[in-house]
């Protein structure tokens, strides 16, 4: 255990320097930062000698001499409250949620501000937000038409997962990259080595990835339609393809960028960006938040499952 | 019968999707779906090719595991977790604990083919129709008589007073009312899609003859291996459960921070992985793994013995359940495709609104059959 007893920069630079090493290590090759041009991540340049045990590695390059990705992410914006800018609101049940359940204001991350929509979608964007705590439990896919799917502990979709106020942490290796999210450890594979269809609609997604030098660039496609882009119910439908860019600005930092097109709901495709930071604690890692349990009171009194009937009143 | 409903309910987003992953061409050919392999359809078929690969595995010697770039052993893929191996070996096999390689694929013909016959009288739903059934998926036959080797005697050992106590409470509760007149008091974790069949540990043993097939030896039993540098990462089909297994010796998070799952930790030796987990959340009203506390330890063993075998120890241990540690030795055949699906199960969980609805239902109904302890169950 190499971390322990190391702090703040000190570690960071150590993390670096393994990062070489284990890069030499892989393949017997020379650190690669540069090989590919563009913006090279900064780490990954120095040697050092090889760690005893294996730790993931910071930053550089992986075996393969891509840009490695590996480690605990977060992005650092108000943009799962409303990825258009917005001023600071109480937030529901102010009465008793006080300042815990406001929103924060933020300056957004649409390009150009303002999302493309339709005038109907317009309409039920508006619905939307009208109605995103009224959760309605159903056996019939009217479940989904109100109700944020945040609240309701449902999987988030793509982009918005990359944005919720959690971290997520990427696994890499040369065929596959895994993203796993902490807000309800929602996950989705990267398949890099063989592309296909999305077999089946889901909440998260089919992703097919690619590098485009330094720049990770991932084909969303195969949603079910379910899907909220943050609580002012800003959504897209089941047509929508989302193209993500991940290129790495440092050993730290990411910068993220996302074009959504969907012709049922948006006149043209739209795009969205932020950067992502690493999470540089030492202990970082993801903690479970298995929010079922949170809202299973929510979600079942109301329809008078949650609690056994009272036998008096039998 | 209830059991069974509810997970059929859950099952039943998954079918479509199981029915895919059988036909694996479907991911080469969108548009021209084949029909499924034989092994899918037919039990002589699928027994026949488990006895081929189970040989093939028992006659193994000399297997090099293969390394992944950064030099960590390659225990990557998709492992199956359903058996029909039972926990604990029947009593009327004593100290038995190995069959013969013939013995071992008739125990599996007769649990296969057991699995495959359904009852007209009483079937709801025939899990075959959906390639859920274990002998379709890839299970194998064992040599071993039960899954546990310690005790000796292929049993659990004897639990301590307070756990006999914890299960006489639960059983009156249930006689009482059952648990699953609401979700507040429903312990069943999967039902409520808190929890997938068993992300840790993984292989639970299997129950031959169950009209289930949940019960016969797992569903949606696949463990998705996902390795990268310093890391294994498990996905179970089942729910999606993800375990992340940091291989760096770090220490534990803090005693106070507790998790469904636990908090497990991994270093190898020599080609074996060794996983510790510990901070296991007290999940009531469940219990953790076979009514086991947030006292719980498991240590688990993979080590890649085969190309298409991962074998997977565990030793568990709970002061406040069992009077002593107990521990398992199994293997996990390796299935195709290397891929997991969405399981979205609590995005639309039809089957607890029905199960406690129709609980509901049967208590306004039958008050009288209640005292007389018709609901009596063993607790979950």
């Amino acid at each position: 255990m190499m971390r322990i007893g190391w702090t703040g920069f000190s570690a960071m630079v150590a993390a670096v320097t393994l990062a070489g090493a284990v890069a030499i290590t892989g393949q017997g090759q020379a650190p690669a930062a540069g090989r590919q041009g563009g913006a090279a991540p900064a780490a990954g340049r120095q040697g050092g000698a090889a760690p005893a045990a294996a730790r993931p590695a910071q930053g550089g390059r992986a075996e393969d001499g891509k840009p490695n990705l590996n480690g605990v992410w977060q992005a650092l914006t108000s943009a799962n409250w409303d990825v258009e800018a917005h001023q600071a609101e109480p937030g529901p049940h102010p009465e008793i949620m006080g300042a815990w359940g406001a929103q924060p204001g933020g300056m957004g991350i649409v390009e150009g501000g303002t999302i493309p929509y339709k005038p109907d979608a317009l309409k039920k964007k508006q619905d939307n937000l009208k109605n995103r705590t009224l959760v309605k439990v159903t056996n019939d896919p009217h479940r989904f038409d109100t109700g944020d799917p945040e609240l309701q502990c449902f999987r988030p979709g793509v982009p918005r997962a990359n944005y919720m106020p959690f971290p997520f942490q990427i696994f890499q290796n040369r065929d596959q990259i895994m993203f796993v999210y902490e807000y309800k450890g929602s996950m989705r594979t990267v398949f890099m080595d063989k592309h296909q269809e999305a077999p089946v609609d889901s909440w998260m997604g089919w992703s097919n990835g690619r590098w485009e030098g330094d720049t990770l660039v991932i084909d969303v496609t195969g949603f079910n339609g379910h899907q909220w882009l943050d609580r002012a119910g800003n959504f897209f439908s089941d047509t929508a393809h989302v193209v993500e860019r991940w290129t790495p600005r440092g050993a730290n930092h990411l910068m993220y960028e996302a074009t959504i097109e969907d012709p049922a709901v948006y006149t043209r495709p739209w795009k969205i960006s932020f950067p992502v930071y690493r999470r540089l604690e030492a202990n970082a890692q993801l903690v479970e938040f298995n929010c079922v349990p949170f809202v299973e009171e929510m979600m079942y009194a109301p329809i008078g499952l949650y609690n056994p009937p009272n036998r008096s009143s039998r | 019968m209830r059991n069974r409903m509810l997970r059929i309910a859950s099952a039943l987003t998954l079918a479509t999707v199981v029915a895919l992953s059988v036909a694996v061409v479907v991911a080469q050919t969108p548009s021209r779906p084949k029909a499924p392999p034989k092994t899918a359809t037919s039990t002589d078929a699928a027994i026949e090719a488990s006895a081929e690969a189970f040989k093939k595995s028992v006659e193994l010697k000399n297997f090099t595991v293969p390394k992944k770039p950064w030099g960590e052993p390659d225990l990557s893929g998709v492992w199956l977790t359903a058996t029909y191996t039972r926990l604990q070996r029947p009593q009327e096999l004593g100290d038995k604990e190995f069959y013969t390689e013939a013995e071992a694929i008739a125990e599996y013909k007769k649990a296969a083919e057991s699995d495959a016959e359904v009852d007209p009288r009483t079937v709801h739903y025939d899990w075959k129709e959906y390639a859920m059934d274990a002998w379709q998926g890839g299970a194998t036959p064992n040599l071993r008589t039960s899954l546990i080797v310690d005790p000796k005697n292929g049993r659990l050992p004897p639990l301590v007073p307070e756990a006999q106590q914890r299960r006489a409470a639960a059983a009156a509760a249930a006689r009482e009312r059952d648990p699953a007149a609401g979700v507040k008091t429903f312990g069943n974790l999967y039902t409520r899609c808190v929890l997938g069949l068993g992300a840790i540990p993984l292989v639970r043993g299997g129950m031959p003859g169950a009209d289930s097939a949940a019960t016969a030896a797992g569903v949606t039993a696949e463990a998705f291996f996902f390795q990268s540098p310093g890391y294994l990462t498990i996905v179970m089909q089942s729910n999606n459960d993800v375990r992340i297994i940091p291989t760096d010796a770090r220490p534990h998070v803090p005693g106070q921070v507790r998790q469904w799952l636990g908090d497990s930790r991994g270093h190898w030796e020599g080609t074996t992985l060794v996983v510790e987990t510990t901070n296991f959340s007290d999940p009531k009203p469940a219990t953790n793994f076979l009514g086991s506390t947030d006292s719980l330890q498991l240590v688990e063993r993979f080590t890649r013995v085969g190309p298409n075998t991962l074998r997977y120890q565990y030793t568990v241990t709970d002061p406040k359940t069992w009077t002593r540690p107990w521990s398992v030795d199994t293997t996990m055949p390796k299935i195709d495709p290397s891929l997991i699906y969405e399981f979205a199960c609590h995005e639309q969980n039809y089957g607890l609104m029905n199960v406690v609805t129709g609980t509901q239902i049967r208590e306004r109904e039958g008050t009288r059959d209640m005292r007389g302890g018709t609901f009596a169950r063993p607790p979950e």
